[in-house]
């Protein structure tokens, strides 16, 4: 009898495990970090790597106090005023206002696909005959770095609709994507970002997953300005000697869908500074 | 890393080892179509492995330049890279194949 109960308990997690949905996956998630950096305050995550590197912390914290992602909030802030050529503007397509980050990414019904930020914002410029922005670097990074600004101190909270079952899936796929080895190094985000959260990988310490979305655009010191998160995986991808796939392409777009419900119920903190 | 994938690069490290082996013994030296034909089939399992998403970061990088080598008459140098990329194309095709299935790992406790 003890062994049919052990057996059956056993079948039950497995169960969990495979149709884990984003709540389950995120707990799970948290609950390793936990484990892992104890001492660390759920809402520290939000800070990145600073969260649990206490020398990289303090130089960070003296880079904030004048940060270099500021006159690209400007910028942002005259691209959003500044009409089309067709007199209309951003804030035609986004009546509510530029705090809009926490909106993103979200499922669009209609399109059937993921949409992010990156993506509406570029699809309100065509649609109103202008030119899209290219999706890594560049003038889109104005844009974010506006938007975000704005949105400080939102918080996550990405939703995988039910009654859309192509929602789920790619949700699922973004996370399979998260799971999968890719490269020559044969890593995948998790080898990284989770089963090696916290080691150091040359003179970078490893972030976790959870936080991972919350700050951008991302004033890279190593880039000299502000760059995207899909010019973020592009990078994690090339590191693996993985050849990296489009900016805002499917697989890319369910990775942050996937990314960012790790990251439910953190602030909203972009743009932010980091080595 | 899974069974099948350490197969796969044996097979492709011996297959390499023996191709290269038997151009030094035969003292045969590579021409322009075997030049033409090696990067045909690594261009081929470059694509093959692009279509699952799992192209490696260098191997067309090792293309062109077999490519060039090519152009350059170099036949012998184009062939080295172009099997190199070759094996890179299969190892990745391999290599996502292999991961068809979602296994959350064992750490990451639900
Ligand atoms: C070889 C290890 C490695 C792998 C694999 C890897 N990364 Fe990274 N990643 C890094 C390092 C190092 C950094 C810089 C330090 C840090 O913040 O973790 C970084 C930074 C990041 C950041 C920026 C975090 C921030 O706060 O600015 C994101 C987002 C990220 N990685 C996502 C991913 C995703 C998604 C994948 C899988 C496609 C991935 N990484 C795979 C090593 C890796």
């Amino acid at each position: 009898m003890k062994k049919i109960l052990i057996t059956l308990a056993l079948l039950a997690i497995t169960a969990v495990t495979a149709q884990a949905g984003p709540e389950e996956d995120r707990m799970a998630f948290i609950k390793y970090y936990k484990a892992k950096f104890p001492s660390v305050p759920m809402e520290e995550y939000a800070n990145g790597v600073y969260a649990i590197d206490p020398i990289g912390r303090e130089n960070w914290e003296a880079i904030e106090e004048f940060p270099p992602y500021e006159p690209f909030i400007d910028a942002g802030q005259a691209m959003w005023e500044k009409p089309f050529a067709n007199g209309k503007g951003y804030k035609d397509c986004f009546p509510d206002g530029p705090a809009m980050a926490d909106k993103y990414p979200s499922w669009d019904k209609q399109q059937g696909m993921v949409v992010t930020l990156p993506l509406a914002l570029n699809q309100c410029l065509e649609a109103n005959g202008e030119k899209p922005l290219k999706y890594k670097k560049g003038p889109i990074n104005n844009i974010l770095a506006y938007v975000a600004f704005q949105s400080r101190g939102k918080v996550i909270n990405v939703e995988v609709p039910k009654d859309d079952p192509r929602a789920m899936a790619a949700y699922e796929d973004g996370k399979k994507f998260y799971f999968t080895r890719r490269g020559q190094l044969n890593f995948s985000c998790a080898s990284c970002h989770l089963q090696n959260a916290g080691l150091r990988v040359r003179t970078e310490i490893l972030s976790p997953t959870v936080g991972h979305v919350t700050g951008w655009p991302v004033y890279r010191s190593k880039w000299g300005t502000v760059g995207t998160l899909h010019r973020r995986f592009s990078g994690c991808n090339n590191n693996i000697r993985a050849k990296a796939l489009k900016a805002q392409g499917e697989e890319y777009r369910n990775l942050e869908y996937f990314l960012t419900a790790m990251s439910n119920g953190l602030e909203l903190n972009g743009p932010s500074a980091r080595k | 890393m899974k069974i099948k994938t350490v197969l796969a690069m044996l097979v492709l490290a011996f297959g390499l080892l023996a191709g290269s082996a038997a151009v030094l013994a035969g003292g045969m030296k590579a021409d322009a179509a075997m030049a033409a034909d090696a990067i045909a089939k690594a261009e081929a399992a470059r694509k093959q492995a692009a279509s699952v998403n799992g192209e490696w970061r260098d191997t067309g990088k090792f293309i062109k330049q077999a490519q060039d080598a090519a152009k350059a008459g170099e036949y012998d140098k184009a062939v080295k890279l172009a099997k190199k990329a070759e094996a890179e194309g299969r190892l990745g095709y391999e290599q996502q194949v292999s991961q068809s299935e979602l296994k959350i790992p064992s750490y990451l406790k639900y």
